[in-house]
């Protein structure tokens, strides 16, 4: 192995070099989580407390708080998909165009403010719950559905217009049957932030449970153990629907090369 | 010895045309006539070359000839086939999206549809059954030797793969035209090769089939067309270039006695040259 090549820029490593990286980097994390949890004062739990954190979490039914928090991320994805997409694919009507760049914008809106209204309007804590995810995961999701959709070259709708399609046919083909791949990809992308919010908008209804609940409850008892536990717990659930959503989308759609 | 040849009906006919974006004039009174060309015993299209320096407004023209841009003013006329013949003669009409195929510099082709289904879409409104549609897109993919790529993504064919599908869509959308924007460009010697044959393919298809095509290659314009325009920059009164591109010179292959040659002659050679001096001064 030549390890002057690991730190020269832009140099292109052999597999079993990139290999070797990884691990080191993976050990090394570790054994400084065990070096500066080894003495009195700590920052980090020790893997020990982590561990009986997670068993803990595990007997509290982790399984079903998870499950809790998928289906209310399910929900929320599903409405904001359908909103989403039906307020991007107006962006070409030029009557409707305002309405799109409009709720673009709207996405620096504080969270705050939208609660405040959304408490007036819905009883329902678990409906706030979904609520407060679809207007911010829609309006993130729009932002990025118009940013696929105004990079679509010209060279596109030229080929279309061509082959004699007519405006809507254009619309059809182009960019909606065209880009499909993209909107997984904006999905997925999305659901990042969404996921990060799930601790927020949980908190908001403590009875149904979910992921947020329980941070909030271990944070309450400066339980450092289950704390950390669950943001791996956390952590892994969204690298697992990050992965699906991406192989997924590799999988329907032979044609989508890009990432 | 001169190849004997006929000029029958007006195939195209660009009337004064012009182009404006905005304020800015781009192409301003163009005008020029292409007339059916006929040889006996050979089906034998029209290959039209347009050349000229870069932002003279060549790939305006082309985009106002396939009817994608509207004139500013001035008319672009093919025949209307859909008509019957009144005295003789067919009847014109302005030409509209879809008339004139397109294939522009990136070959474009739907990038969600394998190719199969890519021709076929371009048959959608043929009013052929379903039956005969796949005869035909599978006797086009048979002779441009495409029926092994048939089923696979635009992304996963090569340069030249794709300028042969984006030209036989457009060959089964469109009919008898058929506007290239610089199709040899990022090309190599041997898809150069396969895209010249491509042209013959269409150039004795059929009597109708009309060729417009741009390039930077002067010997190959010369080579291939039977027409060769060359856009450029008009000297004003004063002698000073203009800025506003329309056609400066016209060279007519078929009088000259060069068109239609198998092998690039010294005539070629004297017609490069005169080619590429009027591209200078305009």
């Amino acid at each position: 192995m030549n390890f002057k090549l690991w730190v020269k820029p832009f140099e292109n490593l052999a597999k079993k070099d990139r290999f070797t990286i990884s691990i080191l980097w993976v050990a090394m994390v570790l054994a400084y989580w065990l070096i500066t949890t080894a003495g009195e004062k700590k920052f980090f739990p020790t893997p020990l407390q982590v561990w009986q954190g997670f068993a803990a979490l595990y007997s509290e039914g982790l399984v079903v708080h998870i499950g809790s928090s998928l289906w209310l991320c399910l929900q929320a994805t599903v409405i904001s998909i359908v909103v989403s997409l039906v307020i991007a694919y107006s962006y070409p009507i030029p009557l409707l165009r305002p309405l799109s760049r409009a709720m673009s914008q709207l996405r620096y809106l504080p969270l705050t403010g939208i609660t405040f209204y959304l408490t007036i309007l819905v009883t329902n804590a678990r409906t706030m719950q979904v609520w407060v995810l679809v207007i911010f995961m829609s309006l993130y999701f729009i932002t990025s559905l118009l940013a696929v959709i105004k990079d679509i070259p010209q060279e596109e709708i030229d080929h279309a217009r061509s082959l004699k399609c007519n405006r809507w046919e254009i619309l059809w083909e182009v960019i909606v049957k065209g880009r499909f791949d993209y909107v997984i990809d904006v999905l997925r992308q999305n659901l990042a932030i969404t996921w990060m919010m799930l601790v927020t908008v949980e908190s908001i209804l403590v009875a149904a449970g979910g992921l947020g609940v329980l941070i909030k409850n271990s944070d309450k008892f400066m339980n450092h153990g289950r704390i950390f536990a669950l943001q791996i717990v956390i952590l892994l659930v969204g690298l697992s629907i990050d992965y699906t959503l991406n192989t997924t989308r590799k999988s329907l759609f032979r044609y989508s090369k890009f990432n | 010895m001169n190849i004997q040849y006929e000029e029958k009906d007006i195939i195209l006919q660009v009337e004064n045309l012009s182009i404006s974006y905005g304020e800015k004039v781009i192409i301003r009174d163009v005008n020029f006539i292409e007339r059916n060309v006929v040889r006996k015993e050979i089906n034998q299209g029209q290959v039209v070359a347009v050349l000229g320096r870069s932002g003279r407004g060549k790939s305006t023209l082309f985009r106002a000839l396939t009817g994608l841009v509207k004139p500013s003013s001035g008319k672009v006329l093919i025949p209307d086939y859909s008509q019957a013949p009144s005295n003789g003669m067919q009847p014109a009409k302005e030409v509209e999206e879809g008339d004139v195929g397109f294939v522009d510099q990136k070959y474009t082709l739907f990038r969600h549809k394998t190719i199969y289904d890519s021709l076929t879409f371009a048959l959608r409104k043929s009013g052929e059954k379903g039956s005969e549609k796949k005869e035909k897109v599978m006797k086009y993919l048979i002779e441009w030797g495409l029926e092994k790529v048939k089923d696979q993504y635009p992304n996963e064919l090569s340069g030249g793969q794709r300028q042969r599908v984006a030209i036989i869509e457009q060959l089964l959308s469109s009919g008898h035209y058929m506007v290239l924007d610089e199709p040899f460009s990022g090309l190599d010697i041997g898809n150069i090769q396969n895209a010249r044959q491509s042209f013959k393919l269409i150039e004795n298809g059929h009597d109708l089939n009309t060729i417009i095509f741009s390039t930077h290659d002067i010997e190959l314009a010369t080579e291939l067309a039977d027409s060769i325009y060359v856009m450029g920059y008009p000297r004003l009164d004063d002698g000073s270039l203009g800025t506003v591109g329309t056609i400066v010179r016209h060279f007519d292959l078929k009088a000259l006695g060069i068109a239609w040659r198998t092998e690039f002659t010294q005539d070629h050679l004297e017609l490069v040259k005169e080619i590429k001096s009027a591209m200078l001064a305009s």
